[in-house]
């Protein structure tokens, strides 16, 4: 009898303990039910969203939802294109390139918060523009986004280095009235307007900041078209910001494009005024099985990434993708490249297959390179992990910028095991002097498996298996940490892009960006450097996209890296639902003109 | 009077181990665990931005000091903020651990309670085709991984595959009938697993009882067998039952459920203790073994408390 007792108090307290365990702090169920709520997943989740801390691709999602960005992404145009966001319009720029003067909207407010006076949302000013990007040179906030400014505008550098004081001013960084930024640069950055448009630029309100100090992270502010409900490992549920601006969807601006878009519906938003949601939840879904049990049940989520394993289950062909009939008849798909691509770096500070001091030995390292470049199979690789839709590409322009250059020739992403055999036994390279090739990576199933399928690849012209050898380290961060270091002599490794603009990616291999930096190979050629100095300051034109294809033609015969792939996204969601995704350089921008039936 | 002595002597006896798991676990975080400044940096660091980090995390304080610190915030049970959001740990396991125990709780009572039913139901026909089939279930039990288990029941229960019945992904619970929504299937996944186990393990420790003197001469009096196993068996089987379940608790408090929580997307501390693991969350990390090093004490007190409810002839001496 007393065990009976102990069971049903123990059956209670779990209901009532649980009822006050509730997720949401939003509306219960019949409340929500007849309102356009939209459930969006992803493959990760956020871990901070103060827009200093946006680094991470996930948080980027919900930070240009909530927050405003000077400028933002056309949610149509393909290739991206950017337009006015907080800003009024695109900027007045210096003939000499270095003055950038652009005029804020007038009447946009922050969201209503109890961090303003009598909890309603003041409006957005020029000098809230400053105090965001000055957050990034504070290193008290952690910040993620100072490599995108630094030595690059007036004043900014020394302001930290005087001990970040918010009340001093920066010449470079100015709000000249409420409503006109004034931006002066140490030397011509053509990149400058996408940075503006990343969720790092992001506006926050210094009064929020100040009242919840660290926790701005899990409680931010903005002036963005949504609000945060609430936010948790699971999930983020997000409410329309009632002060956000009234500006009506223009099929023309967005770059709307019947062809290839009229299928999704957008059309039938024009003239309206978003958002359209009264409920935006996205969803943290890293298991396979259970996104896709979640999308299909018809009443969760409801707009999605493909996981890899249900490719076969859901598709009746892959080039092109097409659905099988059952599907279609439920879902809408797009598909494209995602922003970024897969490689692998020769890390050149090892002399055993980098730079060596003895000009034979680094001649005979080089060849060794190409041999190991040539051996890759890239077909088998885009097989057997991304399904055969992955694209490669030689070199480090990925097909999501427009200086990718389609006719570059393949040579270095073709297999060729004679070739790369004769030009080890040419180098004097015998199963018996190759060094040893220590392959990094974090633990896990896959990585396994890209490793043992890159050795069998070597195996293949002679390689010995015993001399390609794997390190594993425990996490992410940790990896990271030894690229940082240089202790890695081969990084195998993903780049997302920031902006659509070969800079990005070229960057990866400029000699001052060594490591620590993002030049976690490196290269270091005088000539590779000049160039990239020549065309950091030049803007977009067909001059600098030769010098940007003459530097990544470089970078394939100087053999550095292993490259590269960019991996196909294939995006479903239900019938209805009026929505275009966008690619991962766009971060999440186009939530906010998704609409529901 | 005795159990109040007692109880403080044991608390007084818990603290050397509490700071021996403490100081031990605290070593292996800062010389083998992962290094959060790598976490929290952006793509393209200098130098000094790595510095700025560390000494941000205070990496760049000695160990004794760090140590130190760590002790102060278990002894306060103030745990700074989480690295990775900036919420206040406390708030951090306060929002999560009611939302992990309002998850594994019915799991782990059920699991015990009907573990308990079959391992008496098995041992009373011991070597029958009843017990045969019961230890073959359980057999099966124990060999089906958690995560297998999981997935099967999300999509025969809750997938449109299968039954449909119920949600797979959420925890939005504003009713008693919303949170048997939402806590079934993980319940049906946990105990299905946990009863091979359980089943087992108990059946093991009834049989021995059942072979003991006592038990024969209450079969000779013509004790029924009800009677006997209600009576006689199940309360002599009491201890290794409390020891076994008490012992559990702590890592039902803290640990949560990662793969019930991960794919059932139920916001509890499993997720936020695993994360913490593999991002070298510091703060977080701490006060989760802080907290189970200081819940196993407290677990021992609590068993040697309910050991003496059990047997009276236990002496809290």
């Amino acid at each position: 009898m007393a065990m009976w007792r102990f069971i049903g108090t123990v059956t209670l307290s779990s209901l009532l303990l649980a009822c006050s365990a509730s997720d949401d702090a939003g509306n219960s169920r019949a409340a929500v039910n007849d309102k356009k709520v939209f459930r969006y997943a992803m493959g990760g989740s956020p871990t901070s969203l103060d827009p200093v801390q946006s680094g991470n691709a996930y948080a980027n999602v919900i930070v240009s939802n909530v927050f405003d960005t000077l400028y933002n992404y056309k949610y149509l145009a393909r290739p991206p294109e950017l337009k006015p966001g907080l800003a009024e319009a695109m900027p007045e720029v210096s003939d000499d390139g270095l003055v950038y003067t652009i005029p804020l909207k007038q009447g946009v407010l922050f969201a209503d918060d109890p961090a303003f006076p009598g909890g309603k949302g003041r409006e957005v000013t020029a000098a809230d523009f400053v105090y965001s990007i000055k957050r990034h040179f504070d290193p008290t906030t952690r910040p993620q986004g100072a490599w995108l400014w630094q030595d690059r505008i007036k004043g900014l550098d020394e302001w930290k280095a005087a001990g970040s004081d918010y009340s001093a001013e920066i010449a470079g960084l100015r709000a000249v009235d409420p409503y006109t930024v004034r931006i002066e640069l140490t030397r011509p950055y053509p990149q400058l307007l996408y940075t503006l448009a990343m969720g790092f630029s992001a506006v926050v309100p210094a009064e929020a900041v100040e009242t919840y100090g660290r926790e701005f992270g899990i409680r931010p502010v903005g002036s963005g078209a949504f609000r945060l409900e609430s936010f948790n490992t699971a999930k983020a549920v997000l409410l329309p910001n009632s002060n956000y601006r009234d500006e009506p969807f223009n099929l023309i601006e967005e770059g709307y494009d019947p062809a290839t878009q009229a299928y999704t519906r957008v059309a039938e938003l024009e003239g309206r005024s978003p958002p359209f949601l009264d409920r935006l939840e996205i969803d943290f879904i890293q298991e396979g099985s259970a996104l896709w049990s979640s999308f299909t049940k018809g009443d969760e989520v409801q707009m999605a990434s493909l996981p890899d394993e249900q490719v076969e289950f859901v598709l009746d062909s892959t080039r092109p993708v097409i659905l099988k009939p059952e599907f279609a008849e439920k879902y809408q798909l797009a598909t494209g490249p995602e922003a970024g691509f897969v490689y692998s770096n020769f890390n050149l500070d090892f002399p055993e297959m980098g730079y060596n001091p003895d000009p034979e030995r680094n001649a005979r390292n080089k060849a060794l390179r190409c041999a190991v470049i040539r051996s890759f199979d890239w077909p088998a690789r885009n097989d057997s992990f991304y399904m055969g839709l992955g694209q490669v590409f030689p070199g480090v322009i990925p097909p999501g910028v427009p200086e990718f250059d389609e006719a570059m020739p393949r040579d270095s992403v073709t297999r060729d095991v004679a070739y790369a055999k004769q030009l080890l036994a040419d180098n004097g390279w015998t199963p018996d002097n190759l060094p040893t090739l220590t392959y990094g990576t974090v633990a896990g199933v896959k990585s396994r498996l890209f490793f043992e399928q890159f050795r069998a690849f070597l195996k293949d012209i002679g390689y010995p298996s015993e001399k390609v050898v794997l390190k594993r380290y425990a996490t992410f961060g940790d990896i990271v940490r030894a690229w940082s270091r240089s202790e890695l002599p081969f990084v195998s490794k993903g780049w997302g892009l920031d902006y659509p603009d070969a800079e990005n990616t070229l960057q990866l291999f400029y000699g001052p960006n060594a490591s620590p930096g993002s030049n976690d190979a490196n290269y270091a050629n005088p000539k590779y450097d000049a160039l990239f100095e020549q065309a950091a300051t030049m803007a977009p034109s067909d001059e600098r996209t030769a010098i940007y294809r003459q530097m990544n033609q470089m970078l394939v015969d100087d053999c550095v890296a292993v490259t590269g792939l960019t991996r196909m996204r294939i995006t479903l969601w239900h019938n209805n639902v009026i929505a275009v995704p966008d690619s991962s350089i766009v971060g999440g921008g186009f939530l906010r003109y998704v609409d529901v039936d | 009077m005795e159990l109040l002595q007692y109880t403080l002597r044991k608390l007084i006896a818990g603290i050397p181990l509490i700071f021996g798991v403490t100081f031990i676990s605290f070593l292996l975080m800062v010389y083998f665990g992962p290094d959060k400044t790598y976490d929290l940096l952006g793509k393209n660091p200098t130098e000094q931005q790595i510095a700025e980090i560390r000494s941000e995390l205070g990496y760049d304080q000695p160990f004794v000091a760090r140590y130190f610190n760590y002790v102060t915030e278990l002894a306060t049970l103030n745990f700074g903020r989480s690295e990775s959001t900036g919420e206040k740990v406390s708030d951090l396991l306060a929002r999560t651990i009611p939302v992990s125990l309002a998850l594994v709780t019915p799991g782990f009572v059920l699991g015990n309670l009907f573990g308990v039913l079959l391992a008496l139901f098995a041992a009373s026909r011991r070597g029958s085709w009843v017990d045969k089939t019961i230890m073959g279930c359980s057999a099966v039990g124990m060999s089906i991984s958690f995560l297998i288990a999981i997935i099967a029941f999300q999509l025969v229960f809750s997938s449109s595959y299968g039954l449909g019945w119920f949600p797979v992904r959420g925890w939005n619970i504003h009713s008693p009938l919303d949170y048997l929504r939402y806590v079934t299937v993980p319940t049906l996944a946990t105990v299905f697993v946990a009863l091979g186990y359980n089943t087992r393990f108990y059946r093991a420790v009834i049989v021995e009882e059942l072979s003991r003197d006592h038990v024969r001469t209450a079969k000779a009096f013509g004790v029924s067998p009800a009677k006997i196993l209600s009576v006689h068996v199940l309360k002599n089987c009491a201890i290794p039952i409390i020891t076994r379940v008490v012992f559990s608790i702590p890592f039902i408090v803290i640990s949560g459920s990662l793969l019930l929580e991960t794919y059932f997307g139920i916001p509890g501390v499993g997720k936020v203790a695993f994360d913490a693991i593999t991002t070298g969350n510091q703060p977080v990390l701490k006060a989760v073994v802080g907290l189970t090093a200081v819940l196993f004490v407290l677990a021992q007190i609590l068993t040697d408390i309910l050991y003496r409810v059990a047997d009276p002839r236990v002496s809290l001496n």
